[in-house]
């Protein structure tokens, strides 16, 4: 057991009322917008506000849905997410897998890599990415906003993939090549399922960096593509302050993400801590 | 390893080369228009310019806010979880939800909880008998205190983050030192910041610059609280580059301000890794 684990009662109480004090603080933004999204339009913005609704209905849920443009808005941002998810895999499994195996000083390179690509401003690369794009014939599309969005994600990916095979013990590897495996059917057959564990944590946070990015969002679609994130945002000045259907569409967006995490609590947590904690 | 590298290169480094070779053209916002070469005059303009300063001078108070209040607060609740062992399972899972929400939606749902007249925060401090009126404080409309404000709910969605580093960091310390401290009739005090701290340091580091540099660059989640405003009281290098470069037209000077940007992170992540990071110190 860890040494900082305390033994006496009394300061076990004090910490655990501490505790549910700054919880409260911390869930309850978020408890309100939901409470909020099941009020009416107009008890949403009533003055003075109150906590709970005073009549529950779904109004703003059925309003924000029917808005122009939501529906098609979150299907883009999943095939966006989904997309951008496979191309970070897809890129960074064998560019992890070089890095551990082949113990090429540039796996250095790739975490410098991945810490100054977090430093450069994302309008930085997305006014002239939005060029590429059109140059490309690929203006206003999921495609492109996928691999904007895998220019966030893979660096880490790779970073995340590289601790996950680091773990794989080389022996494993080995017994697959004298039995007969090729380098790459040992790796696709025996260090793979290994470290699907890792892949998942890998996965959802490049699903998440998507999901969730507004800026690269806003540069590079206009109208097929657009995701939620601006949509969201365009609910103040498109259709005037409604913030009822705001923290109803607000609501639908995150509640699946934040099931997904309390479901796989703990590969996240050791996804988010484990490059720091291993420096 | 090369298709990665080569998708990097591509979509990372050619448009951050395009990006920095711009800031020496004065440059036509209509596409295809005329480009000429200024030499070093976009950056002479951006550092005369009294926007640019102000901007600066905000990106660095904002980081250090957010950046200070989520160590502090991250560090008091990971050093309770730890305290509570393995009952705080539970308290890590709920602590963790608000990493997954997009900032666009933590920002709208902040300033939706601080507007003056229907937000619950100035009803409720209203209630508990701290405010007269709920249109006493402006949190987002007072030009002296709306870039804390608009601080509010990054530190919120990102503590988190923190107080998971610093817990795993935790878990590695051995308890003997920490049961060694004790006998040698070590107080709380003393063990946190003779014991614990030197010894997260690497843990700490990480988990400081890694939001220090997302800090200073926030985008989205200011942009949808203020735009920018009051008085461009919180218009941060990022908010004034995107404004230079979309409202404005102006890509050269744009430009050039990311350029100086982008020097100053990695300037100061260069000093913050030697510093307090040490990588390769033996530990």
């Amino acid at each position: 057991m860890n040494g900082l684990e305390t033994r006496r009662r009394s300061t076990k109480a004090i910490l655990g009322v501490m505790l549910a004090v700054i919880l409260v603080l911390y869930g309850f933004p978020f408890v309100y917008l939901l409470l909020t999204s099941f009020k009416t339009p107009s008890e949403a913005i009533a003055v003075p506000p109150s906590v709970m609704p005073n009549v529950w209905t779904l109004e703003n849920y059925v309003a924000a849905l029917a808005k122009e443009g939501v529906v098609p808005a979150l299907i883009n941002s999943v095939v966006t997410a989904v997309l951008s998810t496979l191309f970070s895999l897809v890129l960074a499994v064998p560019a992890a897998y070089a890095v551990t195996r082949y113990r090429t000083p540039s796996g250095r390179v790739f975490v410098l890599a991945a810490l100054v690509t977090r430093m450069v401003p994302t309008i930085a690369i997305g006014a002239p990415l939005v060029e590429t794009m059109r140059a490309m014939g690929i203006g206003d599309t999921s495609f492109a906003l996928a691999i904007a969005h895998t220019t966030i994600s893979l660096p880490l990916s790779i970073w995340l993939m590289a601790s996950f095979f680091e773990a794989v013990p080389d022996e494993i590897e080995e017994a697959a090549k004298m039995d007969g495996a090729s380098r790459l059917g040992a790796l696709w057959r025996v260090v793979l399922p290994v470290v699907s564990g890792g892949l998942a944590v890998t996965a959802i946070f490049a699903f998440l960096a998507s999901w969730n990015e507004f800026l690269f969002a806003l540069l590079l679609t206009s109208v097929r593509a657009q995701t939620t994130p601006i949509v969201i945002a365009n609910f103040q000045t498109q259709f005037g302050l409604d913030w009822g259907a705001m923290t109803a569409l607000a609501a639908v967006y995150s509640l699946p993400v934040i099931l997904l995490t309390l479901v796989l609590q703990r590969h996240i947590v050791a996804g988010l801590t484990l490059g720091a904690v291993k420096g | 390893m090369a298709p990665a590298a080569l998708f990097l290169a591509a979509f990372v480094l050619w448009p951050l080369i395009r990006f920095v070779w711009n800031a020496f053209y004065d440059i036509s916002p209509i596409a295809g228009g005329p480009r000429a070469y200024v030499g070093l005059q976009n950056f002479i303009d951006a550092f005369a310019s009294a926007s640019f300063q102000g901007a600066s001078l905000r990106t660095v108070v904002y980081t250090l806010v957010v950046v200070a209040l989520e160590f502090a607060a991250g560090l008091v609740v990971a050093l309770i979880f730890a305290a509570l062992g393995r009952r705080s399972t539970v308290f890590r899972t709920i602590f963790m939800y608000p990493l997954m929400i997009a900032p666009v939606v933590a920002g709208l749902l902040w300033r939706f909880l601080l507007i003056d007249n229907f937000g619950i925060v100035n009803e409720l401090l209203v209630r508990a008998g701290v405010l007269d009126n709920p249109s006493q404080v402006g949190w987002l409309s007072d030009p002296a205190i709306a870039l804390f404000a608009v601080a509010l709910p990054d530190i919120w969605l990102t503590t988190s983050f923190i107080t998971l580093v610093l817990f795993a960091g935790l878990q590695t310390i051995p308890g003997e030192i920490l049961e060694a401290a004790r006998i040698d009739g070590a107080r709380f005090p003393t063990m946190l910041f003779r014991v614990i701290i030197p010894l997260l340091r690497p843990v700490i580091a990480v988990a400081l610059i890694v939001r220090g540099i997302d800090a200073a660059r926030a985008f989205d989640i200011i942009l949808i609280q203020t735009n920018g405003g009051p008085q461009e009281s919180t218009t941060t290098l990022s908010l004034l580059i995107y404004r230079t470069m979309t409202r404005y037209g102006d890509i050269g000077l744009a430009s050039a301000m990311g350029t100086i940007y982008l020097i100053g992170m990695l300037l100061v992540a260069a000093v913050a890794v030697t510093a307090i990071w040490r990588p390769g110190e033996a530990r």
